[in-house]
């Protein structure tokens, strides 16, 4: 990048962060540039900070089977029978307790495949948690 | 003597005057604080909790009234945020609307309140019994308001030092940028202690690149490869000609000889063929793929000249005595097919035909140039011989996070003052600021820079007590002696394994165990010739050009030192009902899902058709049972199996792909 390239990137961000804090304020309100800056990364999907955190968690361990969004196109879900379906959608799952033993426990928990491994004794609560409400909030997301 | 009464009549209405004062005073007090915002909260949390379903013993007491308020003396607080957050520990209240919901997630149980409060974490006047004095929002005068989720693990940071600290990505993704540039090189940054950055040695590099290509990196070092860790020193043109001339007349010591080489008989096929045998791409990228421990070698035949390169591949260490690159074993007819190659594959023909424009003859540059490499503190990340150590250039980061917002400069940037938008701009746009820099800029993207300037936000004035902070894990350095030691150091395998922490990071197996966990003849084949165990990963062993002798000094090395006597005293001895267990378990519990056996299976793991010849069955069983205390990251879940289970799937996994096993550990 060249630092001209650089300047206009970081005056469209300030300049986001202008017209942000014209909507909440005053005209002349200065903005965050910091914030929008992480903003703009994360919640480009429009993401809450707790289901970003589920993203991070999502890519590291899931995403080889579900894909990068979510879609089931990860790059080993050719080798898998049942695939894994796809996660985004109105007609994914979105029950708390469902999600929960899925991810805690493994698909085989709820009557499916033994596909999906079991997290609950590699991740934390915390962890569990933030993926659940990814999941919830992938269904937001208009299926492929 | 006739004593007169002295107090004058006025003074009955005095006294009366003063008392009605002093009662409206003290029923104002009375009503003002009958009715403070905390108060009617209570109030309203009163009516709420008569509707919800088993609140919680603690919620109830609490609702009895009055100020609840954590004291901290340790971190010289005293948080009153429980006054109003009164369902804050009680999971009855997750569905009830701000502020009496409980807290989300596990932080609570993790971070006890009566340990951690609420503003070590959240910021915020902790003392404030309203809304707005507490400044949940930013508050005019109040240096610290509550910070935003997005900015939070800034003060997760404040006591979890490590590089890559739990459930905080950005705050890890931050120090991993601050690592990746080295900004300590420059500036004293207290959490990177002991960390250190160089750039490339420069001591002969007028032997190395082509004048033309130095002046272009000057100017602008993205310009030539995007991912550069160097900024741009925004210099003028006279600065550029005269670092140019400086920098080609460093020529300590000139390449191996390469005059006897018959370029024109290289084989560019053999070359390729080299390139991806020796597996270059798992430090290098090319066209954008490709790993980042060495330089993009994208345009390489632009940057350096034939005969360099020649010399360096034949030996890195010769040049660069602490590089990651490690000295592969070639000759020089393979040598010259690689450089060939590299030159073909990866350059212009424009940089081949460039006429060489030598100025570093004139003293009187060169001189002007040493001055210039020396004002913009070139030394902090190039060693040169003749100069000596002069420390950093830029100021401390000491205690950032608690600079006056509102003596920072912003120059003509329109934003909040704060600390962290302040260092947000100084990260991506350090010359913006009003004020002279001789940072250089370094075109970073505005999430980047963000992540940076979050994970600087940690770094506090006061010290935490030490009761309070999870340290950064120091590695001892390892370093082996002899002949094991000199193939360490020849073939560098420690820029990718470990030993105690200490090393690379790139390869999943550590040395600390490997001779407990592969076999002895099997690492000595591997070393010859090493394929890819697990088909899916970029980054893979070199194919070194190993000599068997130094395979098997490696081999017995590993065997004979880096063991885990519990591992070792595994019983081997399998029943035949044991192996077919263990392939039902296979089966039932979806290892099929990442893994491949046979034709069939995933390839997120390993392959495991060959685990009986490789792996040494005391490990299996181990790995299986509890993978993440050996790999807190891995992939591999842990399925919580019983010791019967895992030798089941230990006795059906060694026995695959290997007819030897029956002997056990003794290879
Ligand atoms: C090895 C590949 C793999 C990995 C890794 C994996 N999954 Fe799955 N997942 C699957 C497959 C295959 C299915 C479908 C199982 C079936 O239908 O029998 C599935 C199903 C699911 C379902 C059920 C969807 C539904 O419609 O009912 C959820 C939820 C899920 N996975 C979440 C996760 C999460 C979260 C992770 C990461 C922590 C994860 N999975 C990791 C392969 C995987």
């Amino acid at each position: 990048m060249t630092p001209r390239t650089l300047h206009t990137l970081a005056v469209a961000v300030l300049a986001l962060a202008a017209s942000a804090a014209c909507r909440t304020g005053p005209a002349s309100q200065p903005g965050d540039p910091m914030l929008d800056a992480i903003r703009a990364k994360e919640r480009g999907g429009d993401l809450t900070y707790r289901e970003s955190q589920g993203q991070h968690l999502f890519l590291r361990y899931c995403a080889t089977c579900h894909g990068d969004e979510g879609r089931g196109d990860g790059q080993n879900a050719s080798n898998l029978e049942p695939p894994p379906p796809d996660l985004t959608g109105p007609k994914s799952p979105q029950d708390v307790t469902y999600l929960t033993s899925v991810i805690t426990q493994g698909s085989a928990a709820v009557g499916r495949s033994p596909l999906s491994p079991p997290w609950g004794r590699s991740l934390t609560h915390q962890q569990i948690e933030y993926l659940v409400v990814y999941c919830q909030s992938l269904g937001r997301k208009k299926p492929a | 003597m006739e004593v007169k009464n002295v107090a004058p009549p006025r003074l009955h209405v005095v006294f009366a005057c003063l008392g009605v004062a002093f009662l409206l005073i003290f029923s104002w007090v009375l009503l003002h604080e009958g009715t403070t915002e905390w108060r009617s909260t209570q109030a309203r949390f009163g009516r709420l909790q008569a509707s919800v379903k088993n609140p919680h013993q603690l919620a109830q007491a609490a609702s009895v009234g009055g100020l609840r308020q954590i004291w901290l003396p340790d971190l010289g607080r005293i948080d009153r945020c429980g006054t109003c957050h009164l369902g804050i520990d009680d999971p009855a209240f997750a569905a009830v609307p701000a502020p009496f919901a409980t807290h989300p997630g596990t932080w609570l149980s993790t971070h006890p309140a009566d340990r951690f409060g609420c503003t070590p974490c959240h910021d915020g006047q902790g003392g404030a019994t309203d809304y707005t004095n507490a400044a949940h929002q930013p508050q005019p005068f109040v240096s610290r308001p509550m910070r935003p989720l997005e900015t939070i693990e800034a003060n997760c940071g404040a006591c979890h030092r490590a590089l890559d600290p739990p459930d905080a990505p950005r705050l890890a993704q931050g120090r991993r940028l601050i690592v990746e540039f080295g900004c300590f090189s420059c500036h004293e940054i207290p959490g990177f202690e002991g960390l250190t950055f160089r750039g490339p040695s420069l001591a002969s590099i007028g032997y190395k690149v082509r004048s033309g290509w130095l002046a272009v990196w000057l100017h602008d070092p993205k310009a030539y490869l995007p991912q550069s860790k160097m900024g741009n020193f925004r210099l003028s043109t006279q600065e550029i000609t005269s670092l140019q001339a400086f920098l080609l007349s460093q020529r300590a010591q000139p390449p191996l000889d390469s005059t006897g080489i018959d370029w024109k008989r290289a084989d560019a096929a053999n070359g390729r063929a080299l390139f991806g045998e020796l597996r270059c791409v798992s430090c290098h990228a090319v066209n954008g793929r490709g790993g980042t421990m060495g330089p993009e070698l994208t345009k390489i035949g632009d940057k350096v000249q034939r005969d360099w390169l020649f010399s360096y591949l034949k030996d890195p260490h010769r040049v660069q005595p602490d590089t990651p690159m490690l000295q592969y074993r070639l000759t020089d007819e393979q040598l010259r097919d690689l450089t060939s190659f590299l030159f073909d594959e990866y350059g212009s023909a424009a940089a081949a035909t460039e006429p060489p424009p030598v100025t570093y003859q004139d003293a009187r540059l060169v001189a002007e140039g040493r001055a210039v490499f020396e004002r913009r503190g070139c030394t902090s990340c190039h060693r040169l011989p003749g100069f000596k150590d002069t420390g950093r250039i830029g100021p401390s980061l000491a205690g950032i996070a608690d600079r006056d917002p509102d003596e920072l400069p912003y120059g003509s940037n329109i934003v909040r003052h704060t600390t962290d938008n302040y260092i947000f701009l100084k990260v991506l746009l350090p010359d913006t600021l009003g004020q002279p820099s001789s940072m250089p800029t370094f075109g970073f993207s505005p999430a980047d820079a963000a992540q940076i300037a979050l994970a600087l936000a940690s770094i506090r004035k006061a010290d935490l007590p030490a009761s309070y902070v999870v340290r950064r894990p120091a590695p001892a350095p390892y370093r082996p002696g002899g002949a094991f030691g000199e193939l360490v150091d020849r073939y560098r395998c420690l820029s990718c394994h470990s030993v105690n922490g200490y090393g690379g990071d790139l390869s999943t197996v550590p040395f600390d165990r490997i001779g407990s966990q592969l076999r002895r003849d099997y690492v000595a084949k591997y070393l010859l010739n090493p394929g890819a165990v697990r088909v899916s990963v970029e980054a893979r062993m070199p194919v070194f050009h190993m000599v068997p002798d130094e395979a098997k000094t490696i081999a017995e090395y590993f065997a004979d030192v880096f063991v885990d006597d519990s591992l070792e005293r595994y019983d081997a001895r399998f029943t035949a009902v044991e192996v077919r267990r263990g392939q039902e378990l296979y089966r039932r519990l979806g290892c099929q899902a990442c893994h491949q056996l046979g034709t069939k299976g995933g390839y997120v793991g390993p392959e495991l058709s060959t685990t009986g010849a490789r792996l040494k069955p005391g490990w299996i069983a181990a790995w299986l049972s509890k993978p993440q205390t050996y790999r807190p990251d891995t992939l591999q879940p842990d399925y919580g199996l019983s010791p019967a289970d895992a030798r089941a799937l230990t006795a059906y996994l060694s026995g695959s792909g290997a007819d030897r096993t029956r002997g056990g550990n003794t290879p």
